[in-house]
Parts: C-alpha cells; structure tokens; sequence
C-alpha cells in the first residue's frame, strides 16, 4: 500500500445487483497516486461487480468509495466520470453503431468546448490506428483496434484513475502485449491504474501490486513478485491457470 | 386518376411518416413501445386549437386567413406553445408514470401496458374536457389547385407535405450531426456505457420525450387541419404509426418517414381498389408481413 493518502478506496464496501444478494462482500482497498493495482480471482468472484460499483453502475448496499478527497459512492456513473474516474467495461465497451470519431466525440462532451479538439487530437496521436479511419463504424473494427478505441475513450477527459476490466479477453497473445504495453505507457504518465484481468502472470508483470478477489472478499494483496512466489497463492489461483495463461 | 391516388397517398403518408418519426425515435431509447404517443397526437392537435382559439380571441386580426391558406396566424403561433405543452405534458406522465416504473427496473411488457392505462386516462379526459364531437382549425373553404396529370391537391395540404419535410430534414440533421443526437444514439444503444462516457441519461431521456411529444404535436395540428380533431385521431393513427416506424426500421428517421409515405400510398391505393373500409387493414397486413420477413425493417440493423 502506498504511504500517501489514496486516491482511490473503498471501505467496508458491500453491493450486488439485487437488494439482498451481495456480491461484493465488504471490500476494503486503497490505491495510491501512479500506482498499477492488478485485480486477480476466479472466475464469478466478482471483480467485474466491484469495478462497475467503483464507477457507479451497480447499487451499493453499504460501505463507501472515496475518490481523492471526495466520497463518490452514491454519485452517478456520468457525474465520476467528470470527478476523474474513468472506466472501461468488460464486455460492450464501445458505441459499435458510431463511428471511431463519433466514440471520441461522444465522450469529449463534457470537456469545455475548446478543449475537444485538442483532446481527440491527443488520442489519434497516441493510438495511430484509430487516426486512420476517423469515420469508420466502431461495430466494424478488430478485437485489438476495439480495446484500444475504448481506452482512447477513457483517456479523453484525462482522468486521475483509470479502471480496465479484462481488457484482454478475446484477443491474440501478440495483441495483448500490444494493449499491455499501452496500459503500462499510460500509468507511466502518471495515470493510476487498475487492471482486473484472468491472465495472472501477464498481468503480474506489468502491475506493481496485486488484489486477490475470492467470493467478493479481498483474500490475497501484496507486491506483485511476492504474489508469484507465495506457494499458497501460486497453487490456488496461479497453478490452474498456467497453462491458460501460456496459450493465451 | 391513379395521379390522384398518388397526391392523397402522399400527403396522409407525409403525417404518418411524422408520427411515425417520434414514435422510432422514443422507442429505440426509452425500449419499449409507447401506445400512448397516439394520444399526444391528439393533446397536441387539441392544445393547438385552444391556444389558437384564444389567441383569436384575443386578436381577431390573427384569425385572418393567409392566402392561400386556409387559417390565419393564430395557428402556427397556437401550434408553437401547444408545442410546449404538450413537451411539458409527455414530461409529466413520464415523471409520475414510467421514470418510476423504469427505476424499479420493470419489465418492458409493464411499461407498454402502463402505456396503454395512459392513452386511455387521456383520452378520457380529452372526451371529458372538449367532448367527442369534432372540431376544425378553421370553416374555410380551400379550391384545390390543379397539380397536371389531373391530380389536385389544396394549399394547405402541399403545406403539410412541405412542413413534414423540412421537419424530418431537421430532426435527421439533429440526429446525425449535433453532438446531442449522437449523446441519443450512444443512449439508444447502451445506457450502461453512455452513462460512464460521461452523459447524463436521464437527461437525454427528458429530451426525447420533449422531442416526440413536438413531433407528436405537429402531426395532431396537421391531422386536424387536414381532417378534423376528435378524442380518437390519435388511436386511429396508432396502426399505421407504428407499421410504419416498424417498416423504417427502428430507430432511422429517413426509414420512418419513407415508411410512412409508403403506407400513405398503400392505404390510398387499398381505398380505391379494395374498398374504403379496408384502410386500416392495410397497416396492419404490412405489419404482419415485415414482421415475418424482415423484422429489422428496412433501414434497421440485423442485430438489434
Ligand atoms: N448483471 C448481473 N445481474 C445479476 N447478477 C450478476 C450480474 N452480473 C454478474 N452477476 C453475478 O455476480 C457474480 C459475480 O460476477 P462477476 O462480478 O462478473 O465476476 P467476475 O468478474 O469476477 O468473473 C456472479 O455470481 C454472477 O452470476
Ligand atoms: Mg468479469
């Protein structure tokens, strides 16, 4: 854990789709300025649950989530994204009936009018396949090119917290070294990160700290390489995944 | 003759083809299909002509006819504020009825028939406030000009057509090119991911009910001035609006519109063909059959 107040945390946070269903079960975490937290666990744990609660868009039962200074966790999903938490989902994280620029558009709406361009401009430069075909449908792109349009989006406002929920899935092992080198780019220009991924010693080497989530609860949190070398660790949640983690 | 047949067809289809734009557009962001838009075709129609009857009230001068029209100016400045009128009322039974139905996460067959309880609430109450027996914009009497090819058709008939262009031009411009239409197409296609993209849902819900509800209004005054205003215009346009937003394709403007424009047609045609009285079945059969043979319509998305 970092020594500096968190930017990110949660406390005792409990919550799930239905009033007495939890599935989040009382997590507490704190993530400092520029860190790269890795969020790992089985299959079901919940760690999509958790992340879509962090961003507003599953009900909170109980608990709290504070971003910087400020408790967020009643706000709306659009009102974190304007305090600078931005959040990539798992599954259908782009506008596939807009085209590439309209996705960019769409975000950059709630920059001030004269800022858009400047910042649409800054992800065409970052991500060059995108600036290539401005007005393709989004529905029509590759795997790869879609993950790297829904970070782009992310990064338009120019959050303080960026959030990925296994942005790797479905994509070739080349693609995801590409979408990774990208992720760990962006935290290095001082973007905390979190990245919820099943792809355990890939993520592990790109993130500084890992989360290890099991039936809602944080049940593992420590350094990266400490997590690799715990042999309770490695057998619970590593050892049956080594061989999909070496294929993907 | 069949040039006739043509012109008719057209202009019925011209007021179709614009309720049936609202109807696509509320449909594919609020997801379920709103029964009572019929009835704020007729709150329109009937707000307009309140307002423009006081209006005349007020100014005679106002009720003048504006040749080659058959109303004065009492009418489009009464359809302006009947406008907004009827926004505020779409606004309001949103509010009370299906804002609370969508936050419980209801079910779209609970959001249709609560649809249904509130087209009948305000027909009702149109019946009880201005009675079931018709009104008219105005007792003008309109020559029809001569079009060539035998076919005729009165000024304020071209009118309508001209009107529900330019409308249709715009609300697809709206849709395409502003930044809050492409905020309704990234809500229309996942409320989930606008809301983390930064917009604000329940507002661009508010503004397409304000957006159907102008629509709605502007086919109630053309429906009136055309015809005649009664409780029930509303529901007897509901077949065919539908049919026609269905055949556009959910969700594209240009399909509603040409949509409507071909039920237009096709219902002139079963009239003079078939027989009047197989008008309204004539919607439904095109319902049917692009039901079974291409539910996406013509101009949806094979995906949705
Ligand atoms: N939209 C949903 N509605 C109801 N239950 C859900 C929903 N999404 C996930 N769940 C349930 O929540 C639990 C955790 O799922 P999830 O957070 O997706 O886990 P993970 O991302 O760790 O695989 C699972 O039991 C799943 O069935
Ligand atoms: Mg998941």
């Amino acid at each position: 854990m970092s020594e500096a107040a968190p930017v990110l945390a949660t406390k005792s946070l409990v919550s799930g789709y239905e009033r007495d269903l939890p599935i989040v079960r009382g997590v507490d975490m704190a993530v400092g300025a520029g860190e790269f937290v890795v969020l790992l666990g089985p299959n079901g744990a919940g760690k999509s649950t958790l992340v879509k609660t962090i961003a507003g868009l599953v009900p909170v039962h109980s608990g709290t989530v504070t971003l910087g200074s400020r408790e967020i966790t009643a706000l709306p999903a659009h009102l974190k994204v304007r305090h600078g938490l931005a959040f990539v989902p798992q599954t259908e994280n782009i506008f596939a009936s807009l085209t590439i620029h309209e996705n960019l558009q769409v975000a950059a709406n709630i920059l001030p009018r004269e800022r858009r361009a400047e910042r649409i401009g800054a992800q065409y430069a970052m991500f060059p396949d995108l600036a290539a075909r401005p007005g393709q449908r989004a529905g029509a792109l590759s795997g790869g090119q879609r993950q790297m349009l829904a970070v782009a989006r992310a990064l338009i406002v120019e959050p303080s917290v960026l959030i990925l929920d296994e942005p790797s899935a479905g994509l070739s092992p080349k693609i995801v070294g590409d979408v990774f080198e990208r992720l760990s780019e962006i935290n290095r220009q001082g973007v905390t990160t979190i990245l919820v991924e099943q792809n355990v010693r890939a993520a592990l080497a790109i993130g500084s700290r890992a989360l290890i989530l099991v039936e809602g609860r944080i049940a593992h949190e420590g350094s990266a390489a400490a997590l690799l070398d715990d042999p309770i660790v490695a057998e619970l949640y590593l050892g049956a995944r080594q061989a999909g983690g070496a294929a993907a | 003759m069949t040039l006739q047949i043509l012109v008719d067809g057209l202009i019925a289809g011209a007021m179709i083809g614009l309720g049936a734009v609202g109807i696509t557009l509320t449909y594919s962001i609020l997801r379920f299909a709103n029964f009572a838009h019929g009835e704020l075709i007729s709150w329109g129609a009937y707000l307009a002509l309140a307002v423009s009857s006081g209006i005349g009230f007020l100014s005679a001068s106002l009720t003048v006819p504006l040749a080659p029209f058959s109303f004065g100016w009492s009418l489009p400045l009464g359809t302006l504020v009947a406008i907004a009128l009827t926004a505020l009322l779409a606004l309001i039974v949103d509010a009370v009825l299906f804002g609370p139905l969508r936050r419980r996460r209801g079910a779209v067959i609970i959001l249709v028939m609560a649809s249904f309880g509130a087209a009948l609430t305000l027909r009702s109450l149109l019946e009880f406030i201005f009675t079931s027996g018709p009104r008219y914009f105005t007792q003008e009497l309109q020559i029809a000009i001569r079009l060539g090819g035998g076919a005729r058709a009165t000024p304020d008939q071209m009118l309508v057509i001209a009107v529900a262009a330019l409308v249709v031009v715009g609300v697809h411009l709206l849709l395409t090119r502003s930044s809050i239409g492409r905020s309704m197409r990234a809500v229309s296609e996942n409320q989930q991911l606008a809301g983390v993209a930064g917009i604000d849902v329940r507002a661009v819900v508010r503004i397409v009910w304000i957006l159907g509800a102008a629509l709605a209004c502007i086919a109630g005054v053309m429906a009136g001035l055309l015809v005649q205003i009664r409780p029930q215009m509303g529901l007897d346009l509901l077949l065919p609006l539908f049919a026609a937003a269905i055949l556009g394709g959910i969700g594209s403007v240009p399909g509603a519109m040409l949509a409507g424009l071909i039920v237009g047609i096709g219902e002139a045609l079963t009239v003079r063909y078939v027989g009047a009285e197989w008008r309204a079945a004539l919607s439904f059969v095109v319902l049917v059959a692009i039901l079974l043979v291409r539910p996406q319509g013509l101009f949806g998305k094979a995906d949705r």
